[in-house]
């Protein structure tokens, strides 16, 4: 079966996790990483309604967000809530992000906990 | 290093243009070398600041087209893509070319021609810049990034809906006194937020960014000379010196900067193109800043150090940032009102400080405007230049 999984990564020297990843890490330089799935909850940020959308989208309006994931890291994505609001908590869902012609793309998508 | 100036400046009118990349990219150009006035001097080498010809036009090497099309063989010549700050990337690297001796007199244009694509493809294009994996696969525009930074300058600083509609009221008026200027609609904090009909002329473009609070989409080129200072002195009356110029980088992904909300890039271009000219932000007459969005110009104006972080939106309220007040910024009227073609948008910039600080502004002159100061932003904010301009009286 596809992993349809979103990573982040890991540093082995520092330990610092980065997401998305990095070639380098941010933090101490390091070259050496082991994945992180990014998962579990976390705290809405900031999000919008976004009705100016690019290709691919046949949808009136697509909500977005940014969280603030326990993990340690934010993340964007697709907020499927009907009632967003800044600081409530949310969990990482995986779905289908965007369709382009045949092929679908799967990413981060927060629902409500 | 040498000292440089800008000796001429020239641009077409933002819009939707009927002509070719090339044929607006010329008319710019032909302005910019008319206005110099150069006489026997010859252009050594040719700056292009463009984003999407290759998409958008189906063109490239368009630097290469430019000289050809003006006989400016065998003139160096190249062009310059970064994102919407590629204009005033043009202008540094023709700033470096003369401050370092290996040119004398270096023409740099920047041109978009984005009507040439539907509205869905020109948004699609400029989103291509978002970081593809965490970012752009999730439908992120760059409206949808201005509009998630908006929430939180909202909840943080008290920015409201009446102080971005305060932005786009000021620079679509000052577009009025500039022939040269996309958008030429007078427009009303009734009609935009207030009357009925608000919703339906000003609908939510990324909530809270409606529609009056984004530039529009526009053709449109605008061209610099310059020249080193010792040698403009010998034609020139008005030479324009480039005092600084600073340029700073940040994350690919907005959510990964330590305070979204924070326009690291732009704190530090600035900074740095204060030091390098010796001024401070007190010391500057006009500016003129990066307002894709409205928030831009507010958030713009804290953190290249004009206003304390969170108090933009005071200083915009009590009429310091309008043409008469007594930091005025975009008198142009702003990406908001004289459009945003974007790789003409950083040298745009510094045609109107050029015309500014020569005093040729017109109706929307600053009074006595000796210095001035420019940020074009890319990206979200990754990739940002900031420039300080200086009259120089002979």
């Amino acid at each position: 079966m596809m992993d349809t999984s979103v990573y982040g990564s890991r540093c082995n020297a520092c330990g610092k996790v980065s997401y998305p990843a990095h070639c380098v890490c941010p933090e101490c330089g390091g070259g050496a990483f082991e994945p992180v799935e990014i998962s579990g909850e976390g705290t809405v940020l900031t999000y919008t309604d976004v009705y100016a959308l690019p290709l691919d989208y046949a949808q009136r309006y697509l909500r977005l967000g940014m969280v603030e994931l326990d993990l340690g890291v934010r993340a964007t994505g697709q907020l499927l809530d009907e009632n967003p609001e800044v600081g409530k908590r949310v969990r990482v869902a995986i779905g289908v992000v965007r369709q382009s012609d045949e092929k679908r793309i799967y990413g981060l998508q927060f629902v409500p906990v | 290093m040498r000292q440089v100036a800008i000796v001429g400046c020239g641009m077409t009118k933002f819009g939707r243009s009927d002509v070719s990349l090339l044929e607006l990219m010329c008319e710019s150009s032909l302005g910019a070398l008319r206005h110099a006035d150069l006489g026997e001097r010859w252009v050594d080498a040719v700056y292009v600041a463009n984003m999407g010809a290759a998409r958008l036009n189906k063109q490239t090497a368009i630097a290469s087209a430019l000289v050809d099309r003006l006989s400016l063989f065998p003139a160096m010549a190249e062009s310059v893509e970064n994102g919407p700050a590629s204009g005033a990337s043009a202008f540094k690297n023709g700033f470096l070319a003369v401050a370092s001796g290996m040119a004398n007199v270096v023409l740099v244009t920047g041109a978009e021609k984005m009507r040439a694509v539907n509205n869905l493809e020109a948004t699609d294009f400029v989103a291509s810049l978002t970081h593809p994996e965490a970012e752009y696969i999730y439908g992120v525009t760059l409206p949808s990034l201005a509009g998630m930074f908006t929430r939180l300058c909202m909840e943080r600083f008290g920015v409201t809906a009446e102080h971005l509609a305060m932005v786009a009221i000021k620079n679509q008026e000052n577009a009025l006194k500039n022939p040269f200027a996309h958008i030429q609609q007078r427009i009303t904090m009734e009609g935009i937020l207030h009357a009925p009909e608000a919703v339906v002329n000003n609908p939510f473009v990324a909530d809270p960014l409606r529609l009056y609070d984004c530039c529009p989409v526009s053709d449109g080129a605008a061209s610099l000379v310059l020249c080193a200072l010792d040698l403009a002195r010998e034609f020139c009356p008005t030479p324009i010196r480039v005092a600084g110029i600073g340029q700073a980088t940040d994350t690919h992904a907005v959510h990964e900067r330590p305070d979204p909300t924070q326009l690291t890039a732009v704190h530090l271009a600035a900074e740095k193109a204060f030091s390098m000219s010796g001024l401070s932000p007190k010391d500057i007459d006009v500016v003129e800043l990066h307002d894709a969005f409205t928030i831009l110009e507010i958030a713009e104006s804290e953190a290249a150090g004009f206003f304390p972080r969170g108090e933009g939106h005071v200083a915009l309220e009590e009429g310091t940032t309008s043409l008469t007040g007594a930091l005025p910024i975009n008198p142009s009227g702003g990406l908001k009102g004289r459009g945003h073609p974007v790789g003409a948008t950083g040298v745009a910039q510094l045609v109107e400080l050029t015309w500014q600080l020569r005093g040729e502004a017109d109706a929307r002159q600053v009074k006595d405007a000796k210095s001035g100061f420019a940020c074009n932003f890319g990206g979200f904010g990754n990739n940002v230049i900031a420039t300080v301009l200086v009259r120089e009286d002979s």
